[in-house]
């Protein structure tokens, strides 16, 4: 399977030249940005924000009720959305002030069972907005300071920043298309991306600077490398997902778990990304990087 | 040397023994069992979110700021507050060792009046009608007292290396902040730089104190092991295991039973006040003149007429030392003392407002006094405190997460070997590689069970990414050796594999970097994931990867490869 995808991935790679490589992933990472201005302009934050970041109590129980009913029994609260998911349903309220949080959560503590609660404040939820930010803008640019300390060569290092750039921004944006709202877990999941996608960037660019052989012969051999770690990746994550996401469908005693699927599926969107980032966009960089100094290139 | 190396059996390499003993050594600390009572058994810690239970974050609000006013409009506006009283301010000496500030008024003043302000001693003098005081206090004690009485909140005067800082302890805005240092003529002092030095939240002391009351009271109730932590400088997480949300919030909110009794006779004794008549405890200090530790605390106008009327009637101003005062927090005795003599000649004429309750002259006396300032507070938080989350996870769902990770964790490693299996066409490698993924989990687990560190939904996910890249980076270590499609020679496999490393190391650095933020952000709450991808990335490539780095051309010398 996955060598059948190298072998169409290496030989897209051998009959296009640079700048056409670079064109696909440059046309979708323009698109995700579009997509990522246009929910700033409506939302006023670039990705949309979950319970955890605007304050608000999301709960989840047990029952068979139906979501009319359910709607009817809190019709009192401030409740945003009703959910369900197999024997299960989960319920997100917006803020409110303490007595009706206290009278909701007894309410649902005492009728239901399987009960998951959590609750934020709105202030709290605004805070740790800011803390998100910054941790994914920290993590970025000592990611980018690595790689350049690794590197020590302009070119070579500003490919693996950006296609982890890319790959970030069309993970967000691809969050925003299927509805997938920022939460802790999903942050959390961005940062990894920017730890999982320049591990084939690495190899890449390794493999073409200091290895012997024309640098084709070495993307092509860092591409069997490559595509097969992410694709080991991928199945881990993919099976997390499924496991996580969908095993309420198998049995009823199953249920989801959301933090697992939400970072489970932000990863699989981002390596998706980081596939097409690697083997075209960083590859176009470096093949016309060291076609350009093929002479002065550094032996093994 | 390579020669030597050649010769070694694979099981004398050190990388081998490393692996070896770190496999065991995390066997031992998970003591992993498995009965058919209990079913299957560890020494894991596992998160409420596993286990079941509820928790509760609160932020304590407050400021710290360094101020300066003036001295004279600080008295003017606080006998205004406390007493309603217009005065006009003669003269302000300062001095280093205190500030005298003169002032009259056209009322008549009392010294009880000025004793209730709370900020020194007072010389009164009367004469045509007017009163003419003179007050020998400090500025700091004059700061404090205006933003207290301004406030409605304590504020407590601390020293620092490059001034005095106060921490108000409650929610107050820069801007509302030097509103009111306005009115006094004062300000905000600003730094080298032209910054003000205010901060907002509370001081380590003050949060680790709230703490410790919280723990206090949570502890008493005969709860026990109720963990509370402290999160940054200003947060406080409690978490209830088994406990459901409403049930800990009812916990959380109550307050402590605190009562003072005074002895009648024998072991009889009367009520004198609850806890709600004590406006104030201040920090522990030390009594030079008596050689005493002991806690400052101060009474409403209405527990001090109490305390006055107890202690008359009860006959303890005439004989102290038959009348203890006794101090109850939820009906358990606290402290015991009986009134000093000179309280007690005081308490036969007028109301006492500041006490202190004195403990002893040695370090256990401090420590007393200490756990006594706690009990003064009767579970009331020395700062305001705000709820800012909670959450619970019950325990049948709990148990019910915990399956289904570990399966899914089960399942991730089957689908990395199936594709692993699918690459290379070969059980001799499967084998390896996937055992040494199971083996980078168990480290894992192991020193989770060592460190005692409690192994949630996140952690979880976390070993799930471990186990992604860590397949990725045996991948590069085999693709690497394999290079050629056959195992290359001694000293080219040897220069490969450094190359492998170098590749290795890299990536693993930019996973950890990526990943550090996440230990402080939104409360550790994503900790667990944020520790487990390190502790995973440290582990597979100083213990997993060497080791498997030195067992794959073995492997691979007695199971020649054919790829592509």
């Amino acid at each position: 399977m996955e060598v059948g995808l190298t072998e169409r991935l290496d030989s897209f790679v051998r009959k296009h030249n640079n700048r056409q490589l670079a064109a696909i992933p440059l046309a979708i990472f323009v698109i995700a940005l579009l997509i990522l201005a246009f929910t700033f302009a409506s939302t006023g934050a670039p990705v949309k924000l979950g319970m955890e970041f605007k304050g608000g109590t999301m709960i989840s129980v047990a029952t068979e009720e139906s979501v009319q009913s359910l709607e009817e029994r809190f019709v009192d609260y401030p409740i945003n959305d009703i959910r369900q998911t197999g024997s299960r349903v989960i319920m997100q309220f917006g803020p409110m002030n303490d007595e009706m949080q206290h009278d909701l959560i007894s309410n649902a503590v005492g009728s239901y069972t399987s009960v998951e609660i959590n609750q934020i404040g709105p202030v709290y939820g605004t805070s740790l907005q800011k803390q998100a930010v910054n941790a994914v803008i920290i993590s970025f640019i000592g990611m980018a300071i690595l790689i350049f300390l690794i590197f020590k060569t302009f070119v070579p290092s500003i490919a693996v920043v950006v296609s982890a750039l890319s790959d970030i921004i069309i993970a967000a944006a691809f969050m925003n298309v299927v509805g997938i709202e920022l939460s802790l877990g999903t942050v959390a999941a961005l940062l990894m991306i920017i730890g999982y996608s320049v591990d084939s960037d690495i190899l890449l660019n390794t493999r073409v600077l200091k290895r012997r052989g024309t640098p084709q012969e070495n993307i092509t051999s860092a591409m069997h490398t490559g595509v097969t770690m992410t694709t080991t990746t991928l199945a881990a994550l993919i099976v997390m997902y499924l496991v996580s996401t969908y095993s309420y469908l198998l049995s009823s005693s199953l249920s989801q778990i959301t933090l697992l699927s939400n970072i489970s599926i932000v990863l699989i969107f981002g390596l998706v990304a980081d596939l097409m980032n690697t083997w075209m966009l960083n590859t176009s960089i470096l093949r016309w990087y060291v076609t350009k100094n093929g002479a002065r290139r550094r032996k093994a | 040397m390579r020669d030597d190396e050649q010769q070694q059996s694979i099981y004398r390499d050190y990388r081998i023994i490393l692996f070896a003993l770190a496999i065991i050594a995390s066997l031992f600390f998970i003591q992993p069992w498995y009965s058919s009572d209990e079913g299957f058994t560890s020494n894991l810690n596992y998160g409420l979110d596993l286990q079941g239970g509820s928790w509760l974050q609160v932020k304590l609000q407050g400021a710290v700021a360094q101020l300066d006013a003036d001295s004279g409009l600080l008295v003017r506006e606080i006998v205004n507050i406390s007493l309603g009283e217009n005065i006009e301010i003669k003269s302000v000496d300062e001095r280093d060792d205190g500030t005298k500030v003169t002032f009259t008024s056209d009322s008549i003043l009392k010294n009880n009046q000025m004793e209730q302000l709370g900020v020194g001693q007072a010389t009164i003098s009367q004469s045509n009608n007017i009163t003419e005081v003179t007050l020998h206090t400090s500025k700091e004690n004059l700061i404090s007292t205006y933003l207290s009485d301004s406030l409605k909140a304590e504020v407590i005067p601390v020293l620092v290396s490059n001034g005095v800082q106060y921490e108000i302890r409650t929610a107050v805005s820069q801007e509302e902040l030097e509103r009111l240092m306005v009115v006094v003529g004062g300000s905000i002092v600003t730094d080298a730089i032209g910054d003000a030095i205010y901060k907002e939240g509370v001081t380590v002391e003050t949060r680790d104190l709230t703490k410790e009351i919280l723990s206090d009271k949570l502890n008493s109730l005969g709860l026990k092991d109720i963990p509370v932590k402290t999160v940054g400088d200003d947060y406080i997480l409690i978490d209830f295991a088994g406990i459901d949300l409403a049930t800990a919030k009812n916990i959380a909110e109550r307050p402590g039973k605190f009562e003072i009794r005074i002895a009648t006779q024998g072991n009889e004794s009367r009520h004198v006040l609850y806890g709600d008549e004590i406006q104030a405890v201040s920090i522990v200090g030390y009594n030079d003149m008596d050689g005493q530790w002991y806690v400052p605390f101060t009474l409403t106008d209405a527990g001090a007429l109490a305390l006055q009327k107890a202690a008359i009637e009860t006959g303890a101003t005439q004989d102290p030392l038959s009348h203890n005062l006794i101090m109850y927090l939820d009906d358990r005795e606290v402290y015991s003392a009986p009134l000093s003599h000179s309280a007690a000649a005081r308490l036969e004429d007028v109301p006492i407002y500041s006490w202190q309750a004195s403990t002893g002259p040695d370090e256990d006396s401090k420590a007393r006094a200490e756990q006594l300032q706690i009990h003064l507070r009767a579970g009331a938080l020395p700062v305001n405190v705000e709820l800012v989350g909670s959450g619970q996870v019950d325990a049948t769902l709990g148990k019910q997460f915990k399956e289904q990770a570990v399966l899914a964790g089960f399942l991730a490693l089957f689908g990395v070997a199936f594709v692993i299996y699918r690459k290379y066409n070969k059980k001799a490698i499967l084998l390896p590689m996937v055992g040494t993924s199971v083996s980078e989990v168990i480290m894992i687990l192991g020193f989770a069970a060592a460190t005692g560190w409690q192994l949630d939904l996140a952690s979880i996910a976390g070993i799930i990414a471990v186990i992604g890249t860590g397949i990725d980076h045996l991948v590069i270590i085999t693709d690497e050796v394999l290079y050629e499609g056959k195992l290359p020679p001694k000293k080219v496999y040897l220069s490969r594999i450094n190359k492998a490393f170098a590749i290795i190391f890299a990536a693993a650095a930019t996973t950890i970097l990526a990943m550090s933020p996440l230990v402080f952000m939104g409360f550790g709450a994503l900790k667990g994931f944020a520790i487990t991808t390190i502790v995973g990335v440290l582990i597979g490539i100083f213990i997993a990867r060497p080791a498997y780095a030195r067992v794959i051309p073995e492997v691979l010398e007695t199971n020649p490869m054919n790829t592509e």
